[in-house]
């Protein structure tokens, strides 16, 4: 049965080549903008290198104090994490990193801009960098405030140019020298939890990280035994959190979560927002709206086709077709037509993804067609063939046997 | 005529629906897309306020712990002379965190006669900020040394804020209060307003705060002047004065230039997407409508062949089908204004009205010009039928 649906279909598509352009254009170029928009939220969100282990990290990113006039958000102190979340029982690991800022270093009279992060030797065990060379500092070299640096592998380049290693030789930036201890394979800007040019121990921090403000600017990475833990250690902190005395009298809440990579990575710095609902409400707006025109173009094109088809329908439901059975060939018969655009979409994609990299828009971003983006896309495909097939199906099989049968 | 064109259209109401609904999106979509374009471009036209070019901007997170504010303020005063004496350094200021083309932003209120006023820019900088940026003065005067004494806080507004609160008249000399209405400050001064977020970015009401004596526990930002031959040379001289100098702070250069430059292109990607975007989507509902004219048109031969046998002129039979589908835009246009409309009513988005106005005229036009390419070529094979050819077939 379906292949001969699927004969029937291939007949028709070839039958008015023009309209079949018009529909196969609509829909792959359709096609071809939502998958590049999945591929690029799909690197976004879902690329885990350095954090391979993110399905059992929680992060800490943001700690609020409110009060009754006042609203204070940002990272959390060094002391803070150190103390609070440290002092957690059931996380194996907890690793801490500054925001990156921004200093700069001036090579043989020219400038380069660098992006520093403060760590704790944790981090590193935490978080799986690909080093080309050398390794991280432990915790001893940590402790002992020891000048030591791990640089990106773009900055090795920026740097010392074309030299092979790098290890044991000095970096200067912010006019601090550090010796250079491993390079790693570079991170993209989008991911800035874990984005930085050099990354340096948080003792040699000229700011002063045992001060026992609340707010600092740093990051915590918990790492939990398994993910089952994961539940708990949430509750756990919430519990700690509750605990915490209050920083000064303007302030009468305090607020920080430890949460999923996702949650922490959309988090609008404000309590009452939730950076997942914005994200999604406004992916799923643009989404609809750019499908809706070519969506109503293909409904009318495929009523039009349909017409054109009366006396196929007509002889059909005269020798006993069911409604059903029509609007189920006709059905598939635009899936079939979806599909062969998603088809021809992938080839675009592929297209447009090298040109997006080739310019490289974003610094180190290299965006892929992977398995989750191809079945998404699957995914889309299916859901617009159907949504512009079921009117016109609906349509078709309320056609009147005579007047099908009359109208040639 | 007109009333005969709408019956025929009545009887083919299913297929005109779609039709009719095709155009209603396509209009929304090219409204949203001029009025953007409109939008940017009459920001790109206005004046930037300030000239960034050869401004630097320093970055030091303020880490000094010092609790005297009279040392605090002599610490600064030598960083301050230091800078200013190295060769190439014309002027320089210290100010609060939003600079021009930052991401950094920070609004205040003020009451006005009773009235609260929301939302305005509020910058805190010091006597040289105008010279550093070359502000241009509307009216009044900007700040000097011998606003230390006076008995009313001193401040400066932007035109975009005046206009908002005084309208034509003159602002210099009003007072107006802080939302508790407990202090109230003096208007020394207008400014130009200032695209702070970049070329196609709008001004918005900005008022001035002049840096007190506790300002510098909290500020981390100082503009500098330079003469157009400082290279990465000076700066690297910069450099190591501030970073010898202020020992317990990460320092950063950046360049006002190159700040604009990325401002703007964070800006123009989305822009270029969207027109991209938008372009298919314009290509496929062409296409999609000149298939679907040209089909119904050919499903018509035998009445069109009627109405040549019994002497129209084939114009008269290409106006007629023109007409039919100019009549399906208009009332797809009909909708769709009223719902354009709203935007301008309701001031959704904070748009003058203007822009919506003149996005809405050049979308109806659009969609005009659009439709009639699409009919044109059908309608010119349809007056090219044989009536004997056409009736033949029946």
């Amino acid at each position: 049965m379906l292949k001969n649906y699927f004969k029937i279909a291939i007949a028709v598509l070839r039958r008015r080549k023009f309209f079949t352009a018009i529909s196969l254009f609509g829909i792959s170029f359709t096609l071809t903008i939502l998958m590049v928009l999945t591929a690029f939220i799909d690197k976004v969100v879902g690329d885990d290198y350095p954090d391979k282990k993110r399905d059992r990290s929680l992060y800490i990113t943001r700690l609020e104090e409110d009060g009754p006039t006042n609203m204070s958000s940002a990272g959390p102190s060094f002391y803070f994490l150190n103390h609070y979340a440290g002092s957690l029982k059931i996380p194996v690991k907890l690793g801490i990193s500054s925001g990156y800022n921004g200093t700069n270093t001036y090579v043989n009279n020219k400038k380069i801009a660098v992006n520093y992060k403060y760590t704790n030797a944790d981090y590193w065990d935490i978080l799986e960098y690909d080093f080309t060379e050398g390794k991280a500092f432990n915790k001893l070299e940590v402790e002992n405030a020891e000048k030591l640096a791990v640089i990106s592998t773009d900055m090795k380049k920026a740097y010392f140019g074309d030299e092979s290693t790098v290890v044991g030789k000095y970096i200067e930036a912010d006019n601090v020298k550090y010796r250079v201890c491993g390079v790693v394979k570079n991170v993209p800007l989008t991911s800035y939890l874990t984005y930085s040019d050099i990354y340096l121990p948080y003792t040699v921090s000229k700011t002063d990280f045992n001060d026992k403000a609340y707010r600092g600017g740093y990051t915590g990475i918990l790492l939990a035994n398994s993910k089952s833990d994961l539940s708990k250690i949430h509750d756990e902190y919430e519990q700690v959190i509750h605990k915490v005395p209050m920083e000064s009298k303007d302030f009468d809440h305090i607020y920080s979560h430890a949460d999923a990579y996702i949650t922490s990575y959309l988090d609008t710095g404000n309590e009452k927002q939730s950076g997942v609902v914005i994200a999604l409400t406004v992916i799923g707006l643009f989404a609809f709206l750019l499908m809706l025109l070519p969506t109503i173009n293909l409904v009318n094109i495929n009523i039009t086709r349909i017409m054109e088809r009366s006396s196929e329908i007509g002889m059909r439901k005269a020798f006993g077709a069911s409604s059903k059975t029509l609007v189920y060939q006709f059905i598939i018969e635009n899936l079939i037509l979806t599909l062969l655009g998603g088809l021809i979409g992938v080839l675009f994609s592929i297209i447009i993804l090298k040109i997006i990299n080739s310019e490289n828009l974003i610094a180190n971003l290299e965006l892929s067609l992977n398995f989750t983006v191809l079945l998404i896309g699957l995914v889309i495909c299916l859901v617009f063939g159907f949504l512009s097939g079921v009117y016109p199906a609906w349509r078709m099989s309320k056609l009147n046997v005579v007047t099908a049968l009359k109208a040639q | 005529m007109l009333r005969h064109l709408f019956k025929l259209i009545w009887n083919k109401k299913k297929q005109n629906f779609l039709l009719i609904s095709e155009m209603l999106v396509s209009f929304l979509v090219i409204f949203a897309v001029f009025t953007l374009l409109i939008y940017d471009y009459q920001n790109y036209k206005k004046p930037m306020g300030i000239d960034n070019e050869n401004v630097w901007l320093i970055n030091y997170n303020n880490s000094l712990k010092i609790d005297n504010t009279d040392s605090l303020d002599q610490y600064y005063e030598t960083l301050a002379q230091t800078i200013k004496s190295l060769p190439q350094i014309k002027e320089i200021s210290f100010t609060g965190d939003n600079t021009p083309f930052s991401q950094n932003q920070n609004t205040g209120g003020i009451t006005l006669k009773n009235k609260r006023i929301d939302n305005i820019n509020w910058y805190t900088v010091d006597d040289n900020y105008k010279n550093v940026l070359d502000m241009q003065l509307v009216e009044g005067r900007w700040f000097n040394k011998g606003d230390d004494v006076v008995k009313d806080r001193p401040v400066v507004i932007n035109a975009d804020l005046k206009e908002k609160i005084f309208g034509k008249d003159n602002a210099t000399g009003k007072y107006i209060e802080d939302i508790d209405n407990k202090t109230r400050s003096l208007i020394i001064g207008v400014v130009n307003a200032v695209k702070m977020k970049g070329d196609f970015a709008n001004t918005e009401p900005g008022l001035y705060n002049r840096t007190d004596t506790g300002s510098f526990r909290w500020m981390g930002k100082i503009l500098v002047k330079v003469n157009s031959g400082a290279d990465a040379a000076f700066e690297s001289q910069l450099y190591k004065t501030l970073a010898n100098y202020m020992k317990s702070s990460n320092v950063e250069i950046e360049h006002l230039d190159n700040k604009l430059k990325n401002a703007n292109y964070w800006y123009l990607v989305p822009m270029i997407v969207l027109l991209i975007v938008a372009g298919f989507l314009i290509v496929n509902v062409t296409m999609g409508l000149f298939g679907v004219l040209w089909y119904n048109i050919s499903k018509r031969r035998g009445e069109i062949g009627l109405r040549r046998s019994i002497g129209a002129s084939g114009k008269s039979v290409s106006a007629q089908l023109v007409i039919e589908s100019l009549i399906l835009a208009t009332l797809a246009l009909i909708i769709g204004t009223f719902f354009a409309v709203q935007f301008p009513l309701l001031n959704v988005f904070d748009l003058p009205a203007g822009v919506y106005l003149t996005a809405i005229s050049l979308s109806v036009l659009f969609i005009y010009l659009l439709v009639l390419i699409c009919s044109l070529y059908p309608a010119k094979q349809a007056a090219a039928i044989y009536p004997a050819v056409a009736l033949h077939e029946e």
